[in-house]
């Protein structure tokens, strides 16, 4: 049987989810049609395609990031939603708890847990006494992330450095304590993408960056922790079995990322002085030079 | 003129093989992509083509009776000619339609290797004349991507004098710099826009001010995005396209999804064969404008295709703007430690001390305080006039008595008029004999060739970067080039072991890194031409004032283009003794005073010589010297993109 499966994606960046739920689905010899639609970027794009895919009757919409997962939600209503790599899928109202969702959306989150990612830096830096952590004051998902770093024991102090708008990042020297031995940005949009301005400033002093977004790695930023996103696709594929199968979607629960991506800059760290550590290098999915 | 479907080439941009699928069923008759190699959009890892999948989608295309044509666009350093002269044996062995190249040593290469693929002239070469276009016949180009501050009245008359094929873009994000032309980037991140690496700095925020007292002008500013052009859109003008003879209608949007690309093609495709169908009968589909009007990223504009289009062509409230790349940052200043690599220089001060200069007085004041060469002519800045031809000669009886030479400047962008121009006042200089005369671009090249036997040298507007750009432009006569200014150290210490030319490097002032057609002061200011405006735009000093807090001198040249300047001055005065080597080490001094240029080459003067003979000068004399030319500077210093290791 040819099922009839929506694709709503917000950005070529999540290219590697879209591959990993459709190759999870040929792998359960799941034949599907796909309807795909990709808003370049534009979130105000997102309701008029979400709705597209509900004229086109799909049975079921794979949607990429929490924006397109909302809009699928909104838009096309009483349709199931396998959505990833949200980061807060209870937070931002598309489910009511993460083991029974309840309503008609599931899917994985692409949050990697904090005291994952403290543990990476300790690893990528064991001599680093003072993190500074650089986040939108207005980013849900920034804040979110902030608050599971601040609920922890840390391994060194913590600086927390948020910023108002991304125009602030002009002025970023003013805000940058001078004890801190590297930089931490947590996932949030107006820092991952004026991540080129960020990277300028914490080069002329000299200043480590480790990202929770992979292009910024590749910008500039000395390394990353981030999920998988081929790997969250292939358990979306997972759960949209169970849906094909009959599963009521409501109880099917959110799974978390696991496993995550190191990704690497070692053109960053040999102008940094820095010596990548050998365990890292020989676990990273990616090493930029 | 007859018309049939081989009239026009609907080329659409692809960056993986879904959207190539999809533009091909759209419609498209040739499409455009680049490999993963030197090529520009590089600033995602997951768009483009390996050696595999272009081969995959050179066949594909083929398949379907359409033609592929890849991009070898980007500026190529010293260290990366061999790896393009390889990748060049295996385009060569794929066979794509064409290459679109933008840096001349492709064309040097190209001969070397035999290659048999046809090449285009990106438009990051900045193709804007005849003349230009001529040379570029000559060195196997067959297609020129034009500039975008042609107008269709011009694209029509550069067809019919040289036959040559025109690829214009039709629809898409635009940039308001010419092409090929903006260094912005490049200097401040280190990040090339002619390397694919562009950060945007045009889509900033800025204020228009009076540079020198900071009042913000404007009353009714129309928003902080002064620099953000719209995106470009033709489809209510086709027919005028069609029959301007530009034979390719290139879409923009290498990152676009095959959604996009589908769209705007399967549009332009129904209205293009509806008029060759019927161009009389012809009218555009209002549904399908509305349909490409409602889906645009930006809002649209004709920019340079119609006319000139001042305000409309800019976004002002960056409400449309779908992302942004970079927020301003303050320039780097002069570090207290620099990055100096050992020179590889063996004859000391052999380097030219050379100042350009933007009048009689500053020139004898250069002359006085040390200069060799004298640059004057070319680009005349607000409020200064241009350089006459009895100032000239003058210019040069100064100098002579000095024992300078004088060099003469021709414009950086020399469109039609600018062109006629010059072939009366090159034979003129042949006359007057200065030392030699500068130019800016291919087409000034040819016609100083033709009209003077005067000694030629290139300006850094050539963008050479490479040991095989020189050898070409050898090939073409040059006496002397001037370096890339996004070249670092490392980059230009390999470029000059190989260089078979004298070299220049730009050490001093206030750098270019925009040169615009669109004026901002009259946009912005609401200015239409009369006459009571040009005391406005002759007397007032205007700046572009940045989110970091920094001012970008904006000045205005004679034909009223616009040039936007770094917030502080070039300064690679700490770095002198690594570049004695070099032929020439040029100041920037025509936006400085008299009193200004006589410091700055009575300063450099010295250090050369200090330098030259180092038993007679300290450390300390240095270090003197440095910050007496911070004192007499108007402007904060800065070391530019020598702050990196190695421009990306």
């Amino acid at each position: 049987m040819l099922h009839r499966i929506g694709i709503l994606q917000l950005t070529q960046y999540l290219d590697e989810a879209v591959q990993g739920f459709k190759t999870g689905l040929s792998e359960k010899n799941i034949a599907a049609e796909f309807l795909y639609y990709n808003a370049d970027g534009n979130e105000q794009e997102l309701p008029a395609l979400a709705r597209k895919l509900k004229e086109a009757a799909v049975e079921m919409i794979f949607a990429c990031s929490t924006p397109a997962a909302l809009a699928a939600i909104q838009h096309a209503p009483q349709t199931p939603v396998i959505f990833t790599p949200v980061f807060d899928p209870v937070g931002t109202g598309l489910v009511n708890s993460l083991t029974q969702p309840g309503g008609w959306a599931t899917g994985a989150a692409g949050r990697v847990a904090a005291a994952e990612k403290i543990n990476f830096i300790r690893r990528l830096l064991p001599d680093a006494r003072s993190i500074g952590c650089l986040y939108h004051l207005h980013d849900a998902n920034a804040v979110l992330e902030v608050a599971g770093f601040r609920a922890l024991e840390l391994p060194f102090s913590w600086q927390e450095i948020p910023f108002e708008n991304p125009a602030a990042l002009s002025l970023l020297p003013d805000l940058l304590p001078e004890n801190i031995d590297a930089l931490f940005l947590p996932i949030g949009r107006a820092a991952e993408d004026n991540f080129a301005s960020i990277v300028y400033y914490t080069d002329s002093v000299n200043l480590p960056v480790i990202a929770s977004h992979p292009p910024n790695v590749a910008a500039g930023a000395l390394a990353a922790l981030t999920a998988n996103h081929f790997r969250l696709g292939i358990t979306c594929a997972e759960k949209a079995a169970a849906i094909l199968g009959g599963t009521p979607i409501g109880s099917i629960s959110i799974s978390q990322a696991e496993n995550p991506d190191i990704i690497l800059n070692r053109f960053s760290a040999t102008n940094l002085g820095i010596e990548l550590p050998a365990d890292l290098i020989k676990q990273a999915k990616e090493i930029i030079d | 003129m007859i018309l049939n479907r081989q009239s026009v080439e609907l080329l659409a941009p692809v960056g993986s093989q879904e959207v190539l699928v999809a533009a091909v069923e759209a419609g498209a008759d040739a499409v455009y992509l680049g490999g993963k190699r030197f090529n520009m959009r590089l600033h995602r890892s997951d768009a483009n083509f390996d050696d595999a999948g272009l081969a995959k989608a050179i066949a594909y295309a083929h398949a379907h009776n359409v033609r592929l044509y890849i991009t070898v666009n980007n500026l190529i350093s010293e260290s990366e000619l061999p790896l393009l002269k390889e990748y060049l044996q295996l385009l060569n062995e794929l066979q794509p339609d064409a290459l679109i190249v933008q840096d001349l040593s492709v064309l040097a290469l190209a001969k070397e290797i035999g290659l048999t693929v046809p090449l285009h002239a990106s438009v990051m070469m900045n193709t804007h004349n005849e003349h230009a276009v001529r040379t570029l016949q000559e060195q196997g180009i067959t297609r020129v991507v034009t500039n975008r501050e042609m107008s269709l009245a011009q694209l029509a008359l550069l067809k019919e004098r040289t036959g040559i094929e025109i690829e214009y873009f039709i629809h898409g994000d635009m940039c308001i710099a010419h092409s090929g032309q903006c260094l912005h980037s490049g200097i401040i991140f280190g990040q090339s826009s002619n390397r694919g690496r562009c950060l945007k700095t045009c889509r900033w925020p800025y204020e228009l001010v009076d540079a020198k007292t900071g009042t913000v002008l404007g009353k009714e500013d129309p928003g902080p995005y002064k620099l953000a052009l719209k995106d470009m859109c033709m489809y209510r003008h086709l027919p005028e396209l069609i029959q301007s003879g530009v034979c390719s209608f290139k879409i923009e949007g290498r990152m676009r999804t095959a959604d996009f690309v589908k769209r705007i093609v399967s549009v332009y495709r129904r209205a293009v064969d509806r008029y060759l169908a019927d161009p009389t009968g012809y009218y555009y589909d209002p549904a399908d404008w509305k349909d490409l009007f409602e889906n645009r990223n930006r809002d649209f504009s004709t920019c340079y295709a119609i006319s000139a289009p001042g305000a409309e062509a800019i976004g002002y409230n960056g409400q449309r703007e779908p992302r942004f790349f970079s927020q301003a940052v303050r320039e780097p200043g002069l570090p207290t430690t620099l990055h100096t690599l050992p020179s590889t220089s063996t004859n000391k001060n052999r380097a030219n001390l050379a100042v350009r200069v933007s009048d009689l007085a500053s020139l004898t004041a250069a002359c006085q305080n040390g200069a060799n060469v004298v640059y004057i002519g070319g680009d005349s800045f607000k409020p200064h006039t241009p350089w006459s031809l009895k100032e000239i000669a003058a210019a040069i009886e100064t100098a002579s008595q000095h024992n300078a030479q004088v060099v003469v400047m021709t414009p950086r962008i020399t469109m039609e008029r600018e062109c006629s121009e010059l072939e009366p006042f090159l034979t003129q200089l042949t006359t007057l004999r200065p030392a030699g005369v500068m130019v800016s671009n291919l087409g000034a090249l040819r016609l100083a060739k033709q009209f003077t036997d005067l000694p030629i040298y290139t300006d850094y507007s050539f963008n050479v970067f490479n040991s095989a750009t020189i050898g070409l432009l050898s090939s073409l006569s040059v006496a002397q080039s001037t370096l890339s200014l996004e070249a670092t150290q490392e980059q230009i210490f390999a470029l000059a072991k190989n260089s078979t030319l004298p070299l220049e490097l730009i050490v001093h002032g206030p750098l270019e890194t925009m040169v615009m057609d669109h004026c901002v002061p009259s946009a912005v200011l609401g200015l239409s031409a009369t006459a009571g405006n040009d005391a406005i735009l002759n007397t007032t000093s205007f700046a572009l004032l940045d989110t970091a807090g920094q001012k970008h001198p904006l000045v205005i040249d004679q034909y009223g283009r616009n040039h936007i300047l770094l917030a502080k001055d070039l300064c690679l005065f700490p770095l002198l003794s690594n570049f004695t080597a070099l032929s020439s080490l040029r100041l920037e001094c025509q936006h400085y005073t008299v009193d200004t240029v006589a410091a700055v080459t009575a300063l450099y003067r010295q250090e050369l010589d200090g330098i030259a003979a180092p038993a007679a000068t300290t450390a300390e004399d240095s270090a003197q010297r440095l910050e007496q030319l911070r004192a007499v500077s108007p402007s904060e210093l800065g070391i530019g993109v020598m702050r990196y290791r190695t421009s990306r």
